[in-house]
């Protein structure tokens, strides 16, 4: 049977009415009981109906039976508020026969045992639980091995052991007690009542710790899902807190840059005429520069002029000394005088020549680097702040918007509360080990008395140390079948699983599971050896199949109901499951959403498997119903 | 221009501005565009000189601004002016305020009572020259 809603329907309703009707809970997160004051229609209640029913038929080894549970309110009660102002009542008919309340969960713990009713009326939002079975130590680890064992018959062993131990310690008191009438062995007899005191003090201890750790982990458990509710809520405060960060943190540079750029509009002047004063000192360079030469050209007549002079004036060659002939004498005196004429028209003005000077001092200072050109630079890291902090302000608007009416200082305080309560957990779990470590040592050394006062003939003939002896074989008989027990169990399992797994696999490679001591499953390769790394869809398959050898090692075959159990897993597989759970199962009950089950192409390989389909259909907010859809 | 020269000239102890200017350069301050108003009569003067401008008589509607020795302490303002100005015997501030009055109107124009963006005055300088 197929079942389709989507998410917030009330598949999950259906699977705890069938919870319900059976052995009176339903199950919430963590899988915590939900109080049946919260399970009446809140919506009935408002109009004074605080009624609620759930009736199953169902067939047996030939037998038809009638199951019907129902709550209403009290008869004294007038608006209830608790769950004990409602009364429960169950009924169950057995081919038309009624049958006495004494007999109902006699009837049903013959197919349904309510202990391994997590394997066939299963949440496939805890198949997440089962995975940390692979995590040795975990704290949910533990929890959950402590179900399964629960339900696969160990912990009668261990009740037997708990109560050998407990005959076993008054045994040692009332030996103690008679050693203490027999000369010699006060010694003897007030070490072991030390010994007894001890124990009796950490037992204690641990017992008090143990409800510590309970209360603490309830505590944070409660947290965890008051915090995933409103955790959409805490990220965008965190992202709010970062944007008004980065905000402030760009606010500041802004402002930071804006007293830096008053500075620089100082000089800036300076920068608007840097281009002109260039162009001036370049004139005025160039200018100078011709001064200069001019000055060097007359220099050279000068110069050339005192030779020839000289040279005309003593007949005698300036540069080889030689005496002057008449011909060169008359050469060098047309040269003098050609070059005095060009004497006359060297005209340089000295005083231009020292304002240009003066001039280009001047445009040198004025022309010095400002940092005033950064003003550029400052104004495009403005403006892209600017930008950056539109988009933080659009962004702090819309996270405000979305955190409007949360207490978002509540969330945080939640928050570190829970850390501190997973830091409290850790402390107290510490605490108990030291407490058993403690708790074994003192045992051993009572043991070791024990031991001693059996070799001693008078000891040996009291009624106690006889009892002693027979309670302490007790113990170890039932302690070595708990181990026996597990072993055996854990093969069956492993077998189990592994035959379930091979069928649900996609992967020809995979030989089957290996189980660990906390009935965690491993992934074994075509040559025996582990898989170390497996993905989220394989992590789900292992998981549905250690449900399918666990709820096998317990019970015969029966009916399954399954809520969600395809959440990662790919068409391959989901196939692959809906082809091997019905072969498993006399009736396979399942309640999908769209995204695991495709209506327009599952549906049609399964039609020949599948006996009826229902959809969940949403009237409003707080109304479905559920109606036969025609194959 | 000699030495000479501008020893002839009387020059202003406190240079003027009007009264228009007056108030722009104040909004520019308050608006936080200017850490002094003298930054802004000084930017006046070289965007004026930037383009040439050669500046007309001081509105009638006028005010003493601030001292020559406070606007130039070093002299460099009135160097520039001399350096792109021929300023045939006039005096080199009273040529600098009617600069600034220009200049100012000149960024109030531009500007329009907003950003005042200097770096644009500096970039259009060099293209103009360039």
């Amino acid at each position: 049977m197929l079942v389709f809603g989507d998410n917030m329907r009330g598949k999950t309703s259906l699977l705890n009415a069938l919870r319900w009707v059976f052995y009176g809970k339903a199950l919430g997160r963590h899988s915590r009981e939900i109080a049946l004051f919260d399970l009446v229609n809140s919506e009935a209640t408002l109009e004074g109906d605080w009624s609620m029913e759930v009736v199953v038929t169902f067939e047996d080894d030939g037998h038809r039976y009638e199951l019907r549970r129902t709550a209403a309110k009290r008869s004294l009660v007038s608006t209830p508020s608790r769950s004990e102002d409602l009364l429960v009542e169950r009924s169950m008919r057995k081919d038309d026969i009624a049958l006495g309340d004494h007999l109902i969960d006699a009837e049903i713990n013959r197919f349904a045992p309510e202990q391994t009713s997590r394997f066939f009326l299963f949440d496939g939002e805890l198949l997440d639980e089962y995975e940390q079975l692979l995590i040795d130590g975990s704290d949910q680890s533990k929890l959950i091995k402590e179900a399964i064992e629960q339900v696969l018959g160990v912990p009668n062993l261990i009740r037997g052991r708990d109560d050998a131990q407990t005959i076993l310690k008054a045994a040692q008191k009332q030996q103690t007690a008679d050693l203490q009438k027999i000369g010699g062995f006060e010694s003897q007899a007030e070490k072991q009542r030390h010994y007894q005191a001890q124990i009796e003090s950490i037992e204690k201890d641990i017992k008090g710790q143990g409800e510590r750790l309970r209360k603490v982990n309830t505590d944070r458990e409660e947290l965890d899902d008051d915090l995933a509710k409103v955790e959409a809520f805490y990220q965008a405060k965190q992202k709010l807190d970062d944007a008004a960060s980065t905000r402030d943190k760009s606010a500041n540079r802004q402002d930071d840059l804006h007293q830096v750029r008053l500075g620089y509009v100082r000089d800036a002047w300076k920068e608007v005429l840097r281009p002109l004063l260039t162009l001036k000192r370049e004139h005025i360079q160039d200018e100078y520069s011709k001064f200069t030469s001019q000055m060097l050209d007359r220099d050279k007549v000068e110069t050339k002029i005192a030779q020839l002079q000289q040279a005309v004036r003593s007949e005698t060659c300036h540069a080889c000394g030689q005496p002057l002939h008449e011909k060169e004498r008359i050469a060098a005196s047309k040269e003098l005088g050609k070059l005095q004429a060009d004497l006359l028209g060297f005209k340089v003005d000295m005083t231009l020549f020292s304002q240009h000077s003066t001039d280009l001092q001047s445009l040198n200072k004025l022309l010095k680097p400002t940092d005033s050109r950064q003003i550029m630079l400052i104004d495009n890291e403005v403006n892209r702040l600017s930008v950056e902090l539109t988009t933080l302000d659009n962004q702090i608007e819309e996270l405000n918007e979305l955190i409007k009416g949360q207490d978002t200082a509540e969330i945080s305080r939640k928050r570190f509360m829970r850390d501190g309560l997973i830091k409290q957990a850790a402390h107290i779990a510490g605490e108990i080990n030291s407490s058993q470590v403690k708790l074994i040592g003192h045992q051993r050394d009572l043991a070791v008395i024990s031991k001693i006062l059996e070799g001693l003939p008078t000891a040996r003939a009291a009624k106690s140390s006889r009892l002693v002896n027979l309670a302490a074989a007790l113990e170890r008989v039932y302690g070595r079948s708990i181990d026996q027990l597990r072993d055996d169990l854990k093969t069956t399992v492993e077998m189990l699983a592994s035959r379930a797994f091979r069928k649900l696999t996609t992967q020809s490679q995979y030989s089957g599971l290996r189980i660990n001591g906390n009935y965690g499953l491993t992934i074994l390769d075509e040559r025996g050896q582990e898989v170390p790394i497996r993905s989220a869809g394989a992590e789900q398959i292992v998981a549905l199949s250690l449900i399918d050898g666990l709820a096998h090692a317990g019970r015969s075959a029966g009916p399954v109901v399954m809520d969600t159990p395809f959440g990662r897993l790919d068409k391959k597989h989901r196939a692959n499951i809906l082809a091997y759970l019905p072969t498993t199962t006399t009736q396979l009950i399942l309640f999908v959403h769209e995204g695991e089950v495709d209506k327009a192409t599952d549906l049609v390989h399964l039609k020949s498997r599948v006996d009826s389909v229902y959809e969940i259909k949403e009237v409003n907010l707080r109304h479905s119903r559920i109606e036969r859809v025609n194959q | 221009m000699s030495d000479a020269t501008i020893a002839t000239v009387s020059e202003r102890t406190q240079v003027r501005l009007s009264n228009k200017s007056h108030a722009t350069l104040t909004q520019m301050k308050e608006d936080g565009y200017l850490a002094e108003m003298t930054d802004g009569y000084r930017l006046g003067i070289a965007l004026a000189l930037s383009m040439g401008i050669t500046p007309g008589e001081l509105p009638a509607e006028n005010r003493n601004f601030i001292a020559v020795s406070t606007l130039d302490p070093t002299g460099e303002l009135a160097t520039a002016i001399r350096m792109l100005v021929n300023l045939e015997g006039q005096g080199v501030y009273g040529y600098a305020e009617r600069l600034a009055d220009w200049g100012i109107k000149e960024m109030q124009e531009r500007f329009k009572g907003g950003f005042l963006d200097v770096a644009s005055l500096m970039s259009n300088t060099a293209e103009k020259v360039s």
